[in-house]
C-alpha cells in the first residue's frame, strides 16, 4: 500500500489532539508538560510526513525544521522541568489548579 | 649605525613600562615590595638605552632628516593616517634632552624615592611618560602627536597624584588633568579645522608644509586665512593648556604636589615645553598668521610678567620654581610669537638643564630637611649641604642670565629678537627686560632664604640635615654642568651658531619672512647682564639682612599676595567652574524632578491598568489554556471562512 499524505497527517492530528486534551484535562502538572510535548512532536511528525510525500525539491524544509524544533524542544523540556520542580518546591503540590497567585 | 629603526626609541621605555608595571602588580600583595636594586636598574637602563639610540641616530642623521612609516593606523574613506616617525633637526634636539634628562632624573629618583612603597609603580609611570613624550616629539603627524600629548597628560595626572593617600594631591592631579583637557579640546578642534581646509593628509607635517608652500605659490593664502587663523588659535589654546600659559596656567603650581623628580622632569624640563615644540613644528603655518602671532606674543609677555611677580610672593620653595617655570615658558612663547622659533627652542633646551638642576636641588634640600618645603624655615644650608648649594647657585646664575651661563645666551637672544620684531618690538623688549629683573629678584630671594643666613628651623631637625646620596648628587652635578655650558651651542657674540644651523633645515622657511635687522649683540648682552645684576642687588638689599617673618601654619601667600597669586584661579572659578556647576544643577533638577515625575506617572498608569486587567484572570491555569486554544480555533475558523480578507 502506497503512503498517502493524508494518512500521516491524520496520525499527526490525532496525536496533537491527544496532547492538547491531556494538557487541558489533567491536573497533575507533569502530565500537562507531557501533553505539551506530545503536541509538539505531532507537529514534527506532520512536517516529516509532508517531507516524505511531497516532491523532493519542496521537501527540504520539511526535513530541516523538525531537526531544529527537536533541538529546541530538548532545551524547552529542560527549562520546563526545572520550573516545574521549583514551583513544586515552593507550593508543595503538583496540582496545576493551585497555581493561581497571578490572580490579583 | 644610521639604519637603526626609529621605532626602537619609543620601544625601550615601553618595554620598561610593561616590565615595571608587571613587577608593581605582582608585588602589590607583599608587604615589603620588590627589591629596589633590580627595579632601579630596570628603571634607568631603558631610558639610557633610548638615549643611546637617539645619540647614535643623531650622529649620522642626514640634513633633511629621517622618515619612517611603521604601519597604517586609520584607513577609512576621506581619512587616512599612518603611524610614522620623523627624525629631523627639531626632533633630534628635543629627543636628546628628553631622553638624556629623563635618564638622569630616573637615576636621581632611585635615591629620592628610596623606601617608598610605590617604588616600582613610580618608575613604571616615569617610563610611560618617556614613551609618550618620545611619541609626541618623534611622530610625523598631528594625530600621533596628539596621542603622545594625551599620554603625557595622563602620566602627569598619575604622577601628581602619586601619593594618593592625601586628598589634596588627588585634587591637584584632577585639576591638572581637567585644565589640560580644556586645552586638548583646542588641539582637537584645531586638527578638525586643518582637515576642513586641506583634507586629512595635511595632518602630516611634511604634507602640511607642502600644502602651505602651495598656498603661497598659488597666492591663495587670503582665501583660507580665516580658517587657518582659527586653526592656529585653537592649536595655541592647546599649547596654553599643556605649557601653562594664560588662561590655563593654574594647574602647574598645584602640580608641585607630586614627587620632586616628577616636577623636575615633567613640570619643568620636558612636558610643559611640548607646547613650544608644537608651535615650532608648525612654524610654517604660524608664520602666515600675523594676528595669531601677535596674540601669542602678548600672552607670552603677560604670562612671563604675571608669573614672575607671583613667584616673588611664594614661600614654598617648589612653588617659586613652578612660577619661574611658567615665566620662562612665557619667554619661549614670546620668542615663538615673533617667529624666532629657533631662539625659543634654544631657550627650551637651556631651560631644561637649569630648571631640572634647580628642581633636583630643591628636591635634595627637601630630602635633607625631611620634607620641609617652607623657605621661611630654611636658611644657612650652604655649609650643611655644599654640593646641593653649588648646583643650585650655578643653575641660579643660569636662570637669571648671568654672563657666560646658559640662560644668558638664550634669554638675550629672545630679547634681541623681540626688539627687532617690528614697531611694537621695543615695548616687548622693555617688558621682557623688566621681567628679567624680577626673575633675578625672586631667584635671589630663593637662594638667600635657603642657603644663606642662619638656620631658622627647630634645633632637633637641624641635627638631621644631611647631604643627599651619590645617586642623587651625580645627576645634579651633570645638570649643573649643562646649566653652565649648554649656552655655548649658540653664542652669537662668539660666532658659534651650531644650534641654529642644526635647526635651520626645519625652521628656515618659517623664519624667512622676518626681516633681519642687524643689531649689536653686545648692547643686548650688556643690558641683560645689567638686569640680572640689578635684580640681585635689589634682592640683596631687601632680603639680605631683613628678618624673615616666622612661618605660620600654611606656606600659602596671604593678603594682596594671595590675590595676585590666585588671580587666575578666581577667574576660572567665575568663568568656568560656577557656570558649569549651575548648568549641572539645572540638569540635575530636570533629571531628578521632572523626568522622574514623568517616569512615575507612566509607571502608575501601567499599574492601575494592570490591576484592572487582573480581574479578568480566571483562577485555573488549565482553563486559561483551554480558552486560548479555543480562541486560536475561532481565529482560524474566521480566517478560513472569510478567506483572510476582512
Amino acid at each position: 500500500m502506497a503512503l498517502e499524505a493524508i494518512y500521516v497527517q491524520v496520525l499527526a492530528l490525532i496525536l496533537f489532539s491527544i496532547g492538547l486534551i491531556v494538557a487541558i484535562a489533567r491536573r497533575n502538572v507533569f502530565f500537562v508538560l507531557m501533553g505539551v510535548e506530545i503536541a509538539l512532536n505531532a507537529v514534527n511528525l506532520s512536517f516529516v510526513g509532508f517531507a516524505k510525500t511531497l516532491p523532493a525539491d519542496l521537501s527540504v524544509a520539511g526535513q530541516i525544521v523538525p531537526l531544529f524544533s527537536i533541538a529546541i524542544a530538548a532545551a524547552e523540556a529542560c527549562v520546563g522541568l526545572a520550573m516545574v520542580i521549583l514551583i513544586f518546591r515552593n507550593r508543595e503540590s503538583v496540582d496545576a489548579d493551585t497555581y493561581s497567585n497571578m490572580k490579583g | 649605525m644610521t639604519n637603526l629603526p626609529l621605532w626602537l626609541i619609543p620601544l625601550f621605555p615601553l618595554v620598561g613600562t610593561v616590565l615595571l608595571g608587571a613587577i608593581a602588580v605582582i608585588s602589590s600583595g607583599s608587604k615589603k615590595g620588590p627589591a629596589e636594586g633590580i627595579v632601579g636598574f630596570l628603571a634607568v637602563i631603558f631610558p639610557v638605552l633610548a638615549f643611546a639610540s637617539v645619540v647614535l641616530l643623531a650622529w649620522g642623521m642626514p640634513t633633511e632628516g629621517l622618515r619612517q612609516t611603521l604601519c597604517n593606523w586609520i584607513d577609512i574613506p576621506l581619512f587616512k593616517v599612518d603611524i610614522g616617525f620623523l627624525f629631523d633637526g627639531l626632533s633630534r634636539i628635543m629627543l636628546l634632552f628628553v631622553t638624556g634628562i629623563g635618564s638622569l632624573i630616573a637615576l636621581y629618583s632611585i635615591g629620592y624615592m628610596h623606601g617608598d612603597r610605590g617604588f616600582a609603580r613610580f618608575f613604571a609611570y616615569i617610563n610611560l611618560f618617556l614613551f609618550s613624550m618620545i611619541v609626541l616629539v618623534l611622530s610625523d603627524s598631528l594625530l600621533l602627536t596628539f596621542l603622545g600629548w594625551e599620554g603625557v597628560g595622563l602620566c602627569s595626572y598619575l604622577l601628581i597624584g602619586f601619593w594618593n593617600k592625601d586628598l589634596s594631591n588627588c585634587k591637584a592631579a584632577n585639576k591638572a588633568f581637567i585644565v589640560n583637557r580644556v586645552g586638548d579640546i583646542g588641539f582637537l578642534l584645531g586638527m578638525l579645522c586643518l582637515v576642513t581646509v586641506g583634507g586629512s593628509e595635511i595632518l602630516n607635517y611634511d604634507s602640511l608644509s607642502a600644502f602651505i608652500q602651495m598656498l603661497i605659490a598659488g597666492g591663495h593664502v587670503e582665501i583660507v586665512l580665516p580658517l587657518l587663523s582659527l586653526a592656529g588659535l585653537l592649536f595655541f589654546i592647546g599649547c596654553t593648556g599643556k605649557s601653562a600659559q594664560i588662561p590655563l596656567l593654574t594647574w602647574l603650581p598645584d602640580a608641585m604636589a607630586g614627587p620632586t623628580p616628577v616636577s623636575a622632569l615633567i613640570h619643568a624640563a620636558t612636558m610643559v615645553t611640548s607646547g613650544v615644540y608644537l608651535l615650532a613644528r608648525m612654524g610654517n603655518l604660524f608664520s602666515l598668521l600675523p594676528v595669531v602671532l601677535l596674540i601669542i606674543t602678548l600672552i607670552g609677555l603677560a604670562t612671563a610678567f604675571w608669573a614672575a611677580v607671583a613667584g616673588l610672593f611664594q614661600n614654598d620653595i617648589k612653588k617659586v620654581l613652578a612660577y619661574s617655570t611658567i615665566s620662562q615658558l612665557g619667554y619661549m612663547f614670546m620668542a615663538a610669537g615673533v617667529c624666532a622659533f629657533d631662539a625659543s627652542i634654544f631657550h627650551v633646551f637651556t631651560h631644561a638643564f637649569f630648571k631640572a638642576a634647580l628642581f633636583l636641588g630643591a628636591g635634595a634640600v627637601i630630602h635633607a630637611l625631611a620634607g620641609e618645603q617652607d623657605m621661611r624655615k630654611m636658611g644657612g644650608l650652604l655649609r650643611k649641604t655644599p654640593v646641593t648649594a653649588c648646583v643650585m647657585i650655578f643653575a641660579f646664575f643660569a636662570i637669571i642670565g648671568f654672563p657666560g651661563f646658559a640662560g644668558f645666551w638664550s634669554k638675550d637672544l629672545i630679547l634681541e629678537r623681540l626688539y627687532t620684531s617690528g614697531s611694537l618690538g621695543p615695548i616687548f623688549y622693555g617688558v621682557g627686560l623688566l621681567t628679567a629683573v624680577i626673575t633675578a629678584i625672586y631667584m635671589s630671594r630663593l637662594i638667600i632664604l635657603t642657603f644663606f643666613g642662619s638656620y631658622r628651623g627647630s634645633k632637633e631637625s637641624e641635627e638631621h640635615i644631611h647631604e643627599a646620596p651619590a645617586s642623587m648628587l651625580l645627576p645634579m652635578v651633570v645638570l649643573s654642568i649643562g646649566a653652565i655650558f649648554a649656552g655655548y651651542f649658540w653664542a652669537d657674540s662668539l660666532g658659534i651658531t651650531m644650534f641654529k644651523d642644526s635647526l635651520a633645515p626645519v625652521l628656515s622657511t618659517a623664519q624667512s619672512g622676518v626681516a633681519h635687522v642687524h643689531v649689536n649683540p653686545i648692547i643686548f648682552a650688556g643690558l641683560g647682564t645689567l638686569a640680572a645684576l640689578l635684580g640681585m642687588f635689589i634682592a640683596l638689599k631687601v632680603y639680605g639682612n631683613a628678618r624673615v617673618p616666622a612661618a605660620k601654619g600654611s606656606s600659602a601667600p596671604e593678603g594682596f599676595k594671595a590675590d595676585w597669586t590666585f588671580f587666575f584661579d578666581t577667574i576660572h572659578k567665575f568663568c568656568g567652574i560656577i557656570p558649569v556647576a549651575v548648568l549641572a544643577w539645572i540638569v540635575d533638577m530636570v533629571v531628578e524632578k521632572i523626568l522622574q515625575a514623568a517616569q512615575w506617572m507612566v509607571g502608575a498608569i501601567a499599574e492601575i491598568l494592570g490591576d484592572g486587567v487582573a480581574t479578568f484572570q480566571v483562577r485555573k491555569v488549565r482553563l486559561q489554556l483551554a480558552l486560548s486554544v479555543a480562541g486560536v480555533a475561532i481565529l482560524v475558523a474566521v480566517v478560513l471562512l472569510t478567506g483572510g480578507s476582512i
